[in-house]
């Protein structure tokens, strides 16, 4: 039971007039925001004051019915590609993206050549 | 032939991964820069008069945000009053208070000097959110239609001012 607690996100906005969808929203998304204060922490994680007001704002918008995507983009106008551990897939981060499959390929090709199949 | 391949390959991915060494991280290039500034309405520090984003418009101005609780505002307090002095510069400093008290912001101006032309006051930080501040000091280089056009973060001193903002003052006046 103890050892539960350090992982239960910090009830200072547990005063839930969220939906239960709504509540998972709410914290599926705190959790890919980077706080930019403490930058490898996320703003679920941070107790930096800006990161308290990012999920304050973050929580009115989902109690008003916003969904992921657009308080997404809410915080990518304000702060840019940066805020959200995941980049988002634009011509910058194509290579960052593909290289995966890339590298597969080659290397899918290179057995093939030195006859593993 | 054969054997350059792995080395082309070595040498690509080195370049490519080195490059990004030398890119410097702190730098977060601020989405807002070209953009009109966000809108807002605001109280003036301890009046109850109310600014808009629309009463900034026409002047290129600096925007400051700072609160008494920062330290790197109170080593950049002297330079701004120093700025606010500059009769050849002349140019206004708009600060915006944030998660700050009036009480607290008032004594500071009185012991330190006010370098602002305007301040508003942003207590819960809304404004702030909207500008994209994740630390003060930051400080906005607008033009007179409102457009961004430079984001200063952290203190600004005579020389990284010299060297990033006068430029662009100069340029906008032309």
């Amino acid at each position: 039971m103890f050892l539960l607690l350090p992982f239960q996100v910090v009830p200072d906005d547990l005063n839930t007039n969220l939906t239960a969808t709504q509540q998972e929203l709410y914290q599926g998304i705190i959790q890919e925001v980077r706080c930019l204060v403490c930058q490898n922490q996320s703003i679920a994680e941070s107790n930096a004051e800006l990161a308290k007001d990012l999920r304050e704002e973050i929580f009115q918008q989902v109690e008003q019915g916003r969904n992921e995507a657009q308080v997404k983009s809410y915080l990518q106008e304000r702060y840019g590609d940066f805020v959200l551990y995941e980049p988002s897939f634009k011509q910058s981060t194509y290579f960052l993206w593909l290289s995966p499959i890339l590298i597969l390929i080659l290397i899918l090709g290179w057995l093939r050549k030195i006859g593993v199949f | 032939m054969k054997r350059l391949l792995p080395i082309a390959i070595f040498l690509g991915l080195f370049i490519l991964l080195a490059r990004s060494l030398f890119v410097p991280q702190m730098d977060l290039p601020s989405p807002l820069i070209g953009k009109q500034i966000p809108s807002f309405s605001l109280n003036e520090l301890g009046k109850s008069s109310t600014v808009t984003h629309q009463d900034l418009l026409g002047d290129i101005a600096l925007i400051n945000i700072w609160a008494t609780w920062c330290v790197g505002c109170e080593i950049e307090h002297d330079f701004l009053v120093e700025l606010s002095l500059d009769q050849d510069l002349d140019i206004p400093i708009i600060g915006i208070n944030w998660k700050d008290r009036d009480d607290l912001a008032t004594r500071w101006l009185i012991q330190k000097g006010n370098p602002y032309s305007k301040i508003l006051s942003d207590p819960i930080g809304n404004t702030a959110i909207d500008f994209g501040v994740y630390g003060a000091p930051e400080t906005f280089l607008i033009d007179d239609q409102g457009i961004i056009h430079y984001k200063h973060i952290g203190p600004m001193d005579r020389q990284n001012f010299e060297q990033d903002i006068l430029p662009r003052i100069v340029a906008l006046r032309k």
